[in-house]
């Protein structure tokens, strides 16, 4: 197999498909970093477009915008408070503090580095690990992966806010609207009112944009021209040599980050949110100065980036392998795969070593060039383009969320649900609802129900069946340690840390 | 059958003014589920040849996913029927839709083309399982009602239908566990979390090391698995596969539908085609025309009997 | 009380937890008719609004008891509705006259409304953005847009 490897490496050396991958990650930092486009929508945009190019050509494309666009993701949030992809979110809880102190580049400069770093992990956890641990993913049934969403869901108490009664409704919120669709395993239809469109869920983006990028956008237009708050005029940045040093203190949370990126990845259906939220909490439990986190902590964004970039290669395991993927841009990515007739499962690193290596490959360098691309080039030319007059900013930021819509199914009727969500988003953001609960919320609810469900099906109702094995104890286990943990841990263990990376 | 639809086109045919060329616009495949997946790919390598055939038209795929299909299958059924609107149609999935939930369309409101792909579904255990046989394995089932687990890929498609029959036919009983999509059933299945499943033949290719396909639930033994017995052979009467075509809506012009007939019969005899579709694990089986419409009432009964005695909803 | 010339009842976050409790009861009728496992998180998830709803109308009522005035929503709500409305209209434009007329005519006029007002600039940034999207999603990726139902019809 390694020798399959480096067989692999000369052609994806190549200039055509170095080309793509440079490509590609350009296109993601931009599809990424303007709010409404994301990585989903991209790829599935082009998808078809690609079935006529020489398969390693759209495949580098495809590595590529998936890197670029998981830090692209950070830019807006980090300047606008919009997250620019759904696993972007937990960067917003630091990255916008701190460009309104004056630190946006320091911000941004840390997420390159990060999400490179996170990225570099993942690919080389795909190159080199990709078979063992499709056979973790083997382990984790109905029953198992239900335990990883409640694990989740256990998080959401650390997002919940100065509110706990506010933060309980959006979660209820979020969850609520999981459900629905058909239902995951009659497949009878929940709250669809007859619309078609509703039947398959509702699309995680499209929720985003409505929550996330409409109200900051009404708020650019409510404030008369001309007021404070320049925080992009001034992103305070210094050259990333003289940055680089005061960032090594990161490297446990680069390295937790990235296990649990690459863990979380492996797993079907959870994907690049939870694993940047779970980091974040992680990294803050570890934090020796919990209360500066959510105010400005550059280790926050470095937290949250390097788990959403440890995530993308290692979605594919599952993908390559077993021909399920760990998150809806793998889902996309694998009908790129389709496209070009390779069949995801064992065979696929026997038939077509060269394709499937190059592909790796490829996301390895895609993740390198991302420290280049993204470093000065893109941080400040958004910059600037955030210092456009704010009124022009808003109009054009509401065409490019329509645009993102609209493309992810080809049609209206999502536009107009976004916009449902805008209005309900910006009544939240007015009376300090959080908003990282309805996000986690849509992403695990109906996650939990249908492994659940398939759970008690496959235990015949017994709910047994639930704890029966050590997967299962296991993930229990660290459920309770992380809810009932940091009380317990202050009395014993004093400031040991427990380990919460199965 | 034939009569019906051959009277409906003619009636339309009276209405409408004679096409001078056809084609002399794009034309559009309607694809309901998302680019990439086994249909969008049928109708991507079908349209590239159906261009060539039809003298260089322009064919172009557009996918419209959602609702297991049913977006697509609706708009196809109620498009203009001048030739310019395709679709594609997957059996018995977007006749089972017909009943479990309203639809606007059924099984009469296309105009049947030509079906490309047939993939017969499969009785399938993980090696690490145990079952050797098929009897192995319903001898379990019978042994203990519901004790043997099967992962489907949905309710309301022949995974579902195909489990249904066969445990009709072998008189047994299984604890069905419908997953999303044959990918996570498979995977559930290699990990030991359901004991069997009765995914298509295609899905288990590539997964040889790790899967027993203990039978074939068609009339003949599979080219792609020629040591795999028929349910047949062992003594259950059990038929059933994925079948995958193109159509048009109800009402075609005979003229248009003439030429796409023939258009789509040398597609299907391009050995270059041919070669893609093997090269893509499509189990062929080219059926045009009347017998497609034929196969699509057949279908249709067999749903409906599912249904009425076995109600998924 | 006395600071807030509105009534008790009309502050934002008591009339926020009534929609929420009306809101969540409407959707609990449709519940009703799911299978009880179908229903079961649903369920849950909307008593929990509700009573969620309950306990923040009950502590809101009395903090407008004591005499806290409630946080102004916006401060210009006008503003905020006339934004609202310049969105809604451009997505009906886009579905009614079509994606390239609806944005031509949207971005000048929602930049004009809110204050930027030079006329170069705008022709400039609209021609831009519209060339950007019409190569990147119309030449190079052969997307479709909607063409305008009004004109199909």
């Amino acid at each position: 197999m390694y020798s399959d490897l480096l067989h692999a490496l000369p052609q994806v050396l190549g200039l055509t498909n170095f080309l793509a991958v440079t490509i590609g990650v350009i296109a993601g930092i931009v599809v990424g970093a303007l709010p409404g486009l994301s990585a989903t929508m991209a790829i599935s945009v082009l998808v078809p477009f690609t079935f006529g190019l020489d398969p390693l050509v759209a495949l580098g494309l495809m590595a590529g915008i998936y890197n670029g666009a998981m830090y692209g993701g950070a830019i807006p949030a980090v300047l606008l408070r919009i997250p620019g992809t759904p696993a972007a979110v937990a960067t917003t809880f630091d990255g916008y503090p701190m460009a309104q102190q004056g630190q946006g580049g320091y911000a941004l400069q840390v997420a390159v580095v990060s999400s490179s770093i996170g990225g570099i992990a993942s690919a080389f956890a795909l190159m080199l690990l990709a078979p063992p641990l499709s056979k973790v993913t083997l382990l984790f049934g109905p029953a198992e992966v239900f335990w990883i969403a409640v694990f989740g869901l256990c998080s959401i108490i650390f997002l919940l806010g100065g509110n706990v009664v506010k933060g309980l409704i959006s979660a209820c919120f979020g969850v609520f609207v999981s459900v629905i669709g058909s239902d995951p395993i009659f497949g009878n239809d929940r709250y669809t009112f007859g619309y078609l469109e509703l039947l398959d869920g509702i699309n995680i983006v499209i929720l985003l944009v409505g929550l996330y990028a409409l109200p900051p956008v009404i708020d650019l237009l409510e404030a008369p021209l001309k007021t404070e708050n320049a925080a992009s005029d001034n992103l305070g940045t210094e050259p990333i040599w003289r940055t680089l040093p005061r960032m090594m203190r990161f490297w446990k949370t680069w390295i937790r980050g990235s296990l649990i990126g690459i863990w979380i990845g492996i797993l079907p259906g959870a994907g690049g949110s939870m694993a940047a939220f779970m980091s974040y909490n992680e990294a803050r439990r570890a934090s020796k100065t919990p209360d500066t986190w959510g105010k400005g902590e550059a280790e926050g964004v470095a937290a949250s980036e390097v788990a959403n970039n440890a995530d993308t290669a290692s979605a594919l395991i599952p993908a390559l392998t077993l021909g399920i993927p760990g998150t809806a841009v793998a889902a996309v990515m694998l009908g790129g795969l389709l496209i070009h007739g390779l069949q995801p499962g064992p065979m696929l690193f026997r038939d077509n070593p060269d394709v499937v290596f190059g592909f790796m490959w490829q996301f390895l360098f895609g993740a390198i060039l991302l420290l280049f691309l993204g470093g000065s080039l893109a941080t400040n030319s958004f910059a600037k383009l955030l210092k456009l007059p704010r009124p022009l900013l808003g109009s054009i930021i509401i065409v490019l969320m329509l645009i993102g819509v609209y493309s992810i199914h080809g049609r209206m009727f999502d536009v107009y649900l976004m916009l449902g969500f805008g209005a309900v988003g910006y009544l939240m953001d007015k009376l300090k609802f959080p908003l990282p609960p309805v996000v986690l919320g849509l992403i695990l609810g109906a996650f939990a129900e249908e492994n659940l469900r398939l759970a008690l099906r496959i235990g015949r109702g017994d709910r047994s069946g639930l704890l029966a094995n050590h997967t299962s104890q296991v993930l229990v286990a660290m459920t309770l340690a992380v809810v009932f943990g940091p009380g317990l841990k202050r009395r014993f263990w004093g400031n040991r840390n427990s380990g919460a990376q199965g | 059958m034939k009569t019906s639809i051959w009277a409906l086109a003619l009636a339309t045919l009276a209405a409408t003014p004679a096409l001078a060329e056809y084609p002399e616009k794009p034309i559009e495949i309607i694809v309901g589920y998302s680019a990439g997946g086994g249909t969008d790919v049928m109708a991507r390598t079908v349209g590239k040849f159906l261009e060539e055939a039809l003298g260089g038209a322009s064919v172009v795929v557009k996918n419209e996913p959602g609702a297991g299909g049913q977006i697509g299958f609706t708009h196809v059924a109620a498009a203009k029927p001048d030739g310019y609107t395709l679709g594609t149609f997957n059996m018995p999935a977007a006749l089972a839709l017909t009943y479990d939930r309203a639809a606007d369309y059924d099984a009469k409101s296309f105009t049947y083309l030509a079906n490309f792909v047939e993939d017969p579904n499969t009785i399938v255990v993980s090696k690490s399982s145990g079952y050797d046989t098929l009897e192995a394995l319903i001898e379990d089932s019978r042994a203990n009602p519901g004790a043997v687990t099967m992962g489907l890929s949905s309710l309301g498609g022949n995974d579902h239908f195909a489990a249904l029959m066969m445990a009709k036919s072998a008189n047994s009983e299984f604890t069905l566990v419908p997953f999303k999509g044959a990918a996570l059933a498979r995977t559930a299945m290699i990990g030991g979390h359901v004991a069997a499943g009765t995914m298509a033949l295609s899905q288990t290719v590539g997964f040889e090391d790790q899967l027993k396909v203990l039978a074939v639930l068609s009339d003949e033994r599979s080219p792609f698995a020629p040591d795999v017995p028929t349910a047949k052979e062992r003594g259950f009467d059990v038929e059933m596969s994925s079948l995958r075509g193109v159509v048009a809506p109800v009402g075609l012009e005979p003229a248009v539908a003439d030429k796409l007939l023939s258009a789509l019969a040398a597609v299907n005899a391009n050995p270059e085609f041919q070669k893609m579709m093997a090269e893509q694990g499509n189990p062929m089986n080219y059926i045009a025309g009347a017998d497609f419409a034929a196969i699509a009432e057949t279908q249709s009964e067999v749903a409906r009997t599912i249904w009425e005695t076995t109600p998924w909803k | 009380m006395s600071d807030t010339p509105k009534h008790r009842f009309l502050r934002p976050e008591t009339l926020t937890a009534i929609g929420t409790i009306i809101v969540a009861a409407g959707f609990l009728l449709p519940t009703v008719d799911l299978r009880p496992l179908s229903a079961l998180l649903p369920a849950t998830m909307l008593v929990s609004l509700i009573v969620l709803g309950a306990i923040m109308l009950i502590s809101d009522q009395r903090k407008a008891g004591s005499g806290q005035a409630a946080r102004p929503m916006t401060k210009a709500p006008r503003r905020v509705l006339g934004a609202f409305a310049l969105v809604v209209l451009y997505a009906l434009g886009v579905d009614f006259v079509g994606f390239y007329p609806a944005t031509a005519i949207s971005v000048p006029l929602v930049a004009y409304a809110f204050g930027y007002r030079h006329p170069f600039g705008l022709a400039l940034a609209t021609l831009i953005v519209l060339v950007a999207i019409w190569l990147i999603f119309g030449f190079a990726m052969s997307q479709e847009f909607p063409t305008g139902r009004l004109w199909s019809m």
